[in-house]
């Protein structure tokens, strides 16, 4: 009888459950840290990625309203703001922005938020093919005022989003679909 | 291309009729087309599916023959318009050197289908306005004087284009339809691609048909609807007819600016050695690799696209649901390809 084959299955279940656990805690968001409502509105004028983030809240039965233009005046009685980033230069043209104003526009909420005390949950829902400078920019710029990123996977291929979020201490979750959002906004928003 | 294409309708075919049954102006001219009904024994919402408004798109023109040829309607009704600008399928750009026709390979023998333009043949609308105001006062550049998706809501009195789009909106009153999908194709360096265009009213559907269809592994971007772009399909059904509005797009390298030869190999296999070049120089708005991005793909986009939409609509407003069997499967029609579709 081989006497070190219990001692190799214990590591071997230790070793895989260690790993195990630690994807586990990478994947798990944390406690609710959000309150309802929430006002959802593009930062870059993709308005089709902030519907995507609308429906998700509905799905995540939340009090969800949602904003092309919000300014600060359109945080009374929201308690979360929810950035959804992403450029779409025929969104701009549709609002009638360009690139400058609608930064000028996010600044504004974002100052107003940290005035009154509102968390804000950043969003990426475009993947890949809603990256680029623009986007970037607005990445860049928006996402450290975040409490909070939820963002699908294949947005985030150079890890830009890791960078900033690791550096600036933001948990961050990643999915591999738009619908697997909901279960983490169920998760971190209090009932 | 005198010769119209050959559909064979299934046979849950309830009515086939012709766009100047709803707008009898139409009768007799070249702007006159098919319409095909398939109505379910149960009451529930009424779908406008349209394909050829621009005929140098073809998955969208073969994707209507194979819903025509295949479908079963169980619940509410679906009314499908292959080739909305007939006018468009009789010619072909001039110095584009585009195949005037293309074939697929069907268990009953080879079919053949029209590739036209994307405009009104100039035979029947002459001559092109030097600047064109379209029925909404929108001003474009003449030649969209031929444009269908230019002329919406249409005029009664207008150019042949114009009573077409009229035709088409008349028939959206007569058959009650609550939601009109419009199925084009984007040239590869144009950013509107793999996209559903909505109309504000459709925001909710166009964002649960795309998060159903990522799901099943079909990134399809999300597009407003510019308010201040007129006489589009996706604009004018919503505003004018108070219908929900969806336009879908799909890649085709056959009629974008950076193809080589044009040839019926380009339109059904869809590969170009040139579109692979601007795709590693970072000039497309999709993926274009050896493969190139055929026929049967963007026909499977189409066909993924539209089960996306009706199963939203059936969750978003049950009462509006419309449900239909045998509708061509995505994953099939890419394995198996289009012909096993076709009678």
């Amino acid at each position: 009888m081989d006497m070190h084959r219990p001692a190799e299955i214990i590591l071997t279940i230790l070793f895989f459950g260690l790993i195990a656990g630690s994807y586990l805690a990478a994947q798990t968001p944390p406690p609710p840290v959000f309150e309802q409502p929430l006002l959802v509105t593009s930062a870059g004028q993709s308005s089709g990625d902030a519907q995507i983030a609308l429906q998700l809240a509905k799905r995540a039965a939340l009090a969800a309203t949602l904003s092309k233009t919000g300014t600060g005046k359109d945080l009374e009685n929201q308690k979360t703001l929810v950035l959804v980033l992403g450029a779409s230069m025929k969104g701009l043209g549709s609002a009638g922005l360009d690139t400058n104003k609608e930064k000028e526009r996010i600044r504004e909420l974002v100052a107003e938020a940290k005035k009154k005390n509102i968390p804000i949950l950043a969003m990426h829902l475009g993947g890949g093919q809603r990256r680029g400078e623009l986007t970037d920019e607005i990445i860049n710029e928006f996402l450290p005022a975040a409490k909070m990123a939820i963002i699908l996977k294949s947005g985030n291929q150079d890890g830009l989003f890791t960078k900033i979020c690791k550096a600036k201490d933001i948990p961050l979750i990643e999915v591999d679909k738009s619908l697997d959002a909901v279960e983490p906004l169920k998760k971190i928003f209090k009932r | 291309m005198r010769e119209a294409d050959a559909i064979h309708p299934g046979p849950a075919l309830t009515a086939a009729r012709s766009l100047s049954d709803y707008f009898p102006s139409l009768k007799g001219t070249p702007g006159d087309t098919p319409v095909y009904v398939y109505a379910g024994a149960t009451e529930g919402g009424n779908v406008l599916i349209i394909g050829g408004t621009h005929p140098n798109e073809p998955a969208g023109f073969v994707t209507s023959v194979m819903l025509i040829e295949n479908i079963r309607a169980v619940r509410g009704k679906i009314v499908i318009v292959p080739q909305a600008n007939a006018s468009g399928f009789t010619h072909s750009d001039p110095q584009e050197g585009s195949p005037q026709r293309f074939p697929i390979a069907t268990a009953a023998g080879q079919r053949w289908f029209r590739l036209g333009s994307r405009v009104t043949n100039p035979i029947h609308q002459w001559p092109d306005p030097t600047i064109y105001v379209n029925p909404t006062g929108q001003t474009l550049a003449g030649i969209e004087a031929r444009n269908l998706n230019r002329a919406y809501p249409g005029k009664a009195g207008g150019n042949l284009t114009e009573k077409v789009a009229f035709g088409i909106m008349e028939l959206i009153k007569k058959e009650r339809i609550d939601l009109g999908i419009d199925l084009h194709e984007s040239a590869p360096e144009y950013p509107v691609i793999n996209a559903i265009v909505f109309h504000e009213n459709s925001a909710d559907l166009a964002a649960t048909a795309q998060m159903e269809l990522q799901a099943e592994g079909f990134e399809f971007r999300l597009e407003a609807s510019p308010p201040n772009l007129r006489g589009l399909s996706h604009r004018e059904w919503g505003d004018v007819a108070g219908i929900r509005a969806i336009l879908m797009e799909t890649p085709n390298a056959s009629h974008g600016r950076l193809k080589g030869k044009p040839s019926v190999e380009l339109i059904i296999d869809g590969k170009d050695k040139f579109y692979e070049k601007a795709a590693r120089l970072g000039r497309l708005f999709v993926p274009f690799g050896p493969d190139g991005i055929p026929l049967k793909n963007r026909v499977a986009r189409h066909l993924a696209g539209l089960k996306a939409v009706l199963s939203g609509l059936k969750e978003l407003d049950p009462g509006k649901a419309v449900e239909v069997e045998d509708l061509p499967p995505a994953d099939r029609v890419r394995v198996e390809g289009i012909g096993a579709f076709l009678r």
